[in-house]
């Protein structure tokens, strides 16, 4: 039963390797070079240049940004958001761009009819409604379609891209009015060294030479971190949705064990009256226990393994990464290694049985009356079991903290679980005991069975229970995450973002968009981007660790007055007429998170000149509204002939933000206008295809929970095949015992689906609450289809095993066991 | 002259086992009136207790006719059978055959829950109290001694006050004392109830205190007298 969990851990764990050896055979190609230098908002000035061709057999200049394509003019036109590359010459140093027609780079960038050429991805074609040889512009250059792009090879999704590509010669962007001073573009220059250059020799060159340029060195070795912390958290997830699939399985097996030993406890007893002392008696059990958990284990890893390898062809064509697909020792290792300890973990409590069962056993139909904890030497091998799985999970999952408390969380609901199932058979046999019950034979029987000895309550309830309850974790989170984005978000949310307004613009751009009856509100303010590079002194990773705000360039805003509804936590703003050494106040949360203090000095690079400035104050800054956010506020003079753009958000009604859109981008050809509503629709349609991954995901637990049940129905068939014999011999009709089968197992399936809902609102809670921080309200539609789906699925499993007692002849039953 | 309570006309029994099929009851005939005690005894296979499942409709013939209380078994389905049991029969068997997820009262309490009587519970218990278990209503059967298990059984079998009482070794369990014990509680209870009783027993001195005395010899009837 487990074997499910350790293939679904082995395929996840193998997709994972595939993917992260992909990455790293092409990683060349996907960084378009053996090494990447990016510059945020300026190209490289002549020493950086100089460094460059200096440490390279070729270097190609790249740059990347977003702007409007427009096609055709006056109130007609279309726009579509764009992500526009700039190219040179030496363009692509490595892998080939795929084009539709088939045509060189040269000739599909060149000039023809005086007209420069373009790239337009299928979707951006498609669009604006255009073909090849059709023009549009950029800014305030006009260029013509030539090819479209089929594929990219320094180009997988890395996160946050706002509209299709288009490629142009950077040179062709000179008339276009969108590189001017302070326009928010990232220059990026890939170099080609020789095969025996030390790439560690060259950073730590760069970094020392060009230390405080902002630069931010990227190489072949890691050509996409951002996409392979994303692999790494999605795959560390989906197997921690394993782990819970384990966890199900480890159930099942605790279960199937009991009733292994329960079967055996003739024999059990007479090895002992025959003088089989204890040790002996549990050694040969746990040999054989040992023996299947090594079995299902291997089989288990070597399915799971083989999965992903049989699934290449399909898998590949959608994924949007390179894959080396393949058996890999280590995650099928790794699988295997968790299969036999939790395997053992869970085998052990009842395996312990063995040494509680007496020699007078032979001479009584034992049955389980009643509860007793296991020697403290089993308690003691159960911990250490638990501790190296949650201990070794923690350590290769890369996700420690993450790791240990999922296992919390599976700990925890299986706590939950077990008393829950532990209630619900008090609970039956208390009704069953009840006057109410008296004459309803089938109902009494029911309760009866689901409350007494032999009941198949704990198994079933832990193990569907745990399945159901992660299904309602991820259909509650998905369900309140959806809500948030498109029904909370929209009502605070801006209709849209105007970026790289120049400052000669922003008045009058106010005044224009304020024109606008339907706008209720505009928010502006002046922005650069820089990057973090000390605190006090240090290296900014080395003294903060790897926290996102270090992570590349933030918003920096200045201002003489804290802008309005500002609330500081600590420190004072400085006085609007301050000259002095350059201050910042800060994000308050993220400050805390730093560690960062009042007094801290912080030097941020912008547009390669390093800032040093006294932390005055921290500030709240709420991200969560979808409005104007900074992470560092500077007093104005510190920024003081630093170029620099506004940055606009503007409150309207969705008629009135259109109109906005159409008019500012006319007026302004330099401006970006991003539409919220569809960045949030885009979030919500990659938010529903994550929720649908990771329900897949687990619906891999619901079925080693279903199997489990399955199982357990089947150890229970021979109890049940006496029973209805004995009932048939008392004079009750076929339909009363399938009567009494399937109110059983509709009693266990509704528990079972009454805890998962629970359990599923406490973790859903307890994510949106503490990891997403957002609000959270229970939605009852998925939590009715999960109590639905528990008791479908006990009854299907209770129909599958009523057969055999139905059709079972009283006398042949009855007389086997005289 | 009275109509039999249980009849066989010519009745056989093949079940079929690894070796082939294997022919029980060869051919017997024989009639059972209402208030009888019958002995039905014989050596081991001589085909005893399949002749009880067989009065019980616990078994269907092979060939020939089962009639009980003026039904013919071999027209009746599996719920029919059930329902004949259950208003007119009661059955006690050598490995006792409690439910071992019901309390002793319960196990008594179900034949009577079955029939759709009023006050089951306390009838059980009457019951119980009978057989000399007052305070062992709540037990499990595990919790159970052997004899207690059977005086449990013979308290389920004998509380609907059934017409026939068809008791299969009913001490081949239990120790000299509590067989001895448990026969006279079956004989009390049969009196009690005015059932008609057919014992399954090995023990010859036992079948002679039976009214009558049928004695098996390999599926066919060796002997048959009062």
């Amino acid at each position: 039963m487990p074997d499910l969990g350790v293939a679904s851990i082995a395929a996840i764990g193998s997709v994972r390797t595939s993917i992260e050896q992909g990455l790293s055979r092409k990683g060349a190609a996907i960084l378009g070079g053996d090494a990447e230098v990016t510059f945020s908002y300026r190209f490289a000035d002549a020493v950086e240049r100089d460094w460059m061709n200096a440490n390279s057999e070729r270097t190609s200049e790249i740059i990347d940004f977003r702007s409007l394509a427009v096609v055709g003019d006056g109130p007609d036109a279309k726009r579509a958001l764009t992500q526009v590359k700039g190219v040179d010459s030496e363009y692509p140093i490595y892998g080939e761009l795929e084009l539709d027609p088939p045509i060189k780079i040269d000739d599909a960038l060149g000039l023809r009819d005086g007209i420069q050429g373009a790239i337009f991805h299928p979707d951006l074609a498609e669009q604006l409604e255009v073909d090849i040889g059709d023009t549009f512009m950029l800014g305030n250059a006009k260029f013509r379609v030539s090819a479209k792009l089929l594929a990219e090879p320094d180009n997988i999704p890395s996160g946050f891209q706002l509209g299709p590509r288009t490629i142009v010669h950077t040179n062709a962007l000179d008339d276009s009015g969108l590189l001017g001073p302070g326009t928010l573009f990232s220059s990026r220059y890939r170099l080609e060294v020789a095969d025996s250059a030390n790439l560690d020799e060259l950073r730590s060159d760069a970094e020392g030479l060009l230390q405080d340029s902002g630069l931010v060195w990227r190489d072949k070795r890691n050509a996409s971190p951002s996409v392979q912390r994303f692999v790494d958290r999605v795959g560390s997830f989906l197997i921690l949705v394993g782990l819970a699939g384990l966890a199900v399985g480890g159930v099942g097996i605790a279960s199937a064990v009991r009733a292994f030993i329960d079967g055996k406890t003739q024999n059990i007893a007479t090895l002992k009256t025959l003088g089989a002392d204890r040790q002996t008696v549990f050694a040969a059990y746990l040999i054989q226990v040992g023996g299947m958990v090594l079995i299902g284990t291997a089989v288990g890893a070597i399915v799971g393994s083989l999965i992903p390898v049989a699934l290449a062809p399909f898998i590949a064509g959608q994924l949007p990464l390179p894959a080396d697909f393949g058996i890999h020792a280590k995650p099928m290792l790794e699988a295997a290694l968790y299969g036999i300890l939790a395997g053992l973990l869970f085998s052990l409590w009842s395996l312990a049985r063995t040494q509680d069962i007496r020699p007078g056993a032979l001479f009584r139909d034992a049955v389980e009356t009643g509860w007793k904890l296991p020697a403290p030497a089993f308690i003691g091998a159960v911990a250490v079991f638990a501790a190296t799985l949650v201990g070794l999970f923690a350590w290769l999952s890369g996700v420690p903290r993450l790791a240990l408390w999922a296992a919390a969380g599976i700990a925890g609901v299986l706590v939950v679980l077990c008393l829950a199932a532990i209630f619900v058979r008090w609970f039956a046999h208390w009704l069953s005991q009840k006057r109410t019950l008296h004459g309803r034979t089938a109902l009494r029987l029911a309760f009866g069975s689901v409350g007494g000895p032999r009941s198949e309550a704990i198994p079933v309830v832990l193990s569907l229970g745990l399945g159901l309850s992660v299904l309602a974790t991820v259909g509650q989170i998905a369900w309140n995450m959806n809500r948030t984005i498109a029904s909370d978000f929209p009502s605070v949310a801006p209709e849209y973002f105007i970026v790289d307004i120049q400052n000669a613009q922003i008045d009058e751009f106010r005044d224009r968009v304020a024109a606008n009856p339907g706008v209720a509100k505009i928010e502006s303010a002046p922005m650069l981007r820089g990057v973090i590079t000390k605190i006090n002194g240090m290296p900014a990773v080395e003294a903060a660790g790897s926290h996102w705000v270090l992570r590349g360039d933030r918003g920096i805003t200045y201002s003489e007055l804290p802008a309005e509804g500002t609330e500081l936590t600590r420190g004072k703003w400085w006085p609007s007429d301050y000259s002095g050494p350059p201050l910042v106040s800060f994000a308050d949360e993220e400050g805390r998170e730093l560690g960062l203090e009042l007094g801290d000095m912080i030097t941020v690079n912008v547009l390669g000149r390093g800032i040093a400035a006294k932390i005055a104050s921290f500030r709240k800054v709420d991200f969560s509204t979808g409005g104007l956010g900074f992470i560092l506020a500077m007093n104005p003079s510190a920024l003081a002939g630093a170029p620099h753009t506004h940055i606009a958000t503007v409150y309207s009604t969705e008629t009135a933000g259109k109109e906005v859109f159409k008019d500012v981008t006319s007026a302004y050809p330099n401006v970006t206008a991003i539409s919220v509503r569809e960045r949030i629709n885009y979030f919500a349609r990659v938010l529903a295809q994550l929720a649908a991954a990771v329900t897949y995901g687990a619906a891999v637990t619901l079925v080693t929970g279903f199997i489990v049940l399955i199982g357990a129905a089947a150890a229970g068939e021979r109890a049940r095949v006496f029973e209805a014999a004995v009932l048939k011999t008392l004079g009750a009709s076929r339909r009363r015992i399938l009567l009494s089968l399937l109110t059983r197992s509709a009693i266990m399936g509704l528990a079972a689906g009454t805890v998962a809902i629970f359990a599923g609102g406490v973790s859903s809670w307890a994510v949106m609450k503490f990891v997403m921080e957002s609000d959270y309200s229970f939605e009852p539609v998925s939590a009715v289809s999960i109590v639905f789906s528990g008791v479908l699925a006990t009854l299907f499993a209770g129909m599958l095993f009523a057969m055999a007692p139905l059709n079972a002849s009283p006398a042949r039953v009855l007389r086997a066991r005289e | 002259m009275p109509q039999p309570i249980l009849s066989l006309q010519q009745v056989k029994l093949t079940l079929e086992g690894n070796a082939g099929p294997v022919e029980i009851i060869k051919g017997i005939s024989m009639e059972v009136f209402k208030g009888e005690t019958i002995g039905l005894t014989g050596p081991s296979g001589s085909g005893k207790s399949s002749l009880l499942m067989l009065l019980g409709g616990l078994e269907r013939a092979t060939a020939g006719t089962v009639t009980a209380l003026g039904q013919n078994l071999s027209s009746m389905n599996e719920d029919e059978l059930a329902r004949l049991r259950r208003d007119h029969m009661g059955v006690v068997f050598q490995s006792f055959h409690l439910i071992p997820t019901m309390t002793a009262l319960e196990n008594v309490a179900t034949p009577l829950e079955l029939a759709g009587q009023r006050g089951a519970f306390k009838k059980a218990e009457a019951e119980l109290e009978a057989v000399g278990l007052a305070d062992r209503i709540d037990h499990y059967p595990s919790q159970l001694s052997g004899g207690e298990q059977q005086r449990v059984a013979l308290a389920r079998a004998s509380a609907p006050k059934p017409d026939v009482l068809l008791a299969d070794e009913p001490t081949g369990n239990l120790d000299a004392a509590n067989g001895t014990a448990i026969i006279e509680l079956l004989f009390g209870l049969r009196k009690r109830h005015g059932s008609t009783l057919i014992l399954v027993t090995h023990a010859l001195g036992l079948a002679q205190s039976c009214d009558r005395l049928i004695e098996l010899d390999d599926g066919r009837i060796g002997l048959d007298c009062a």
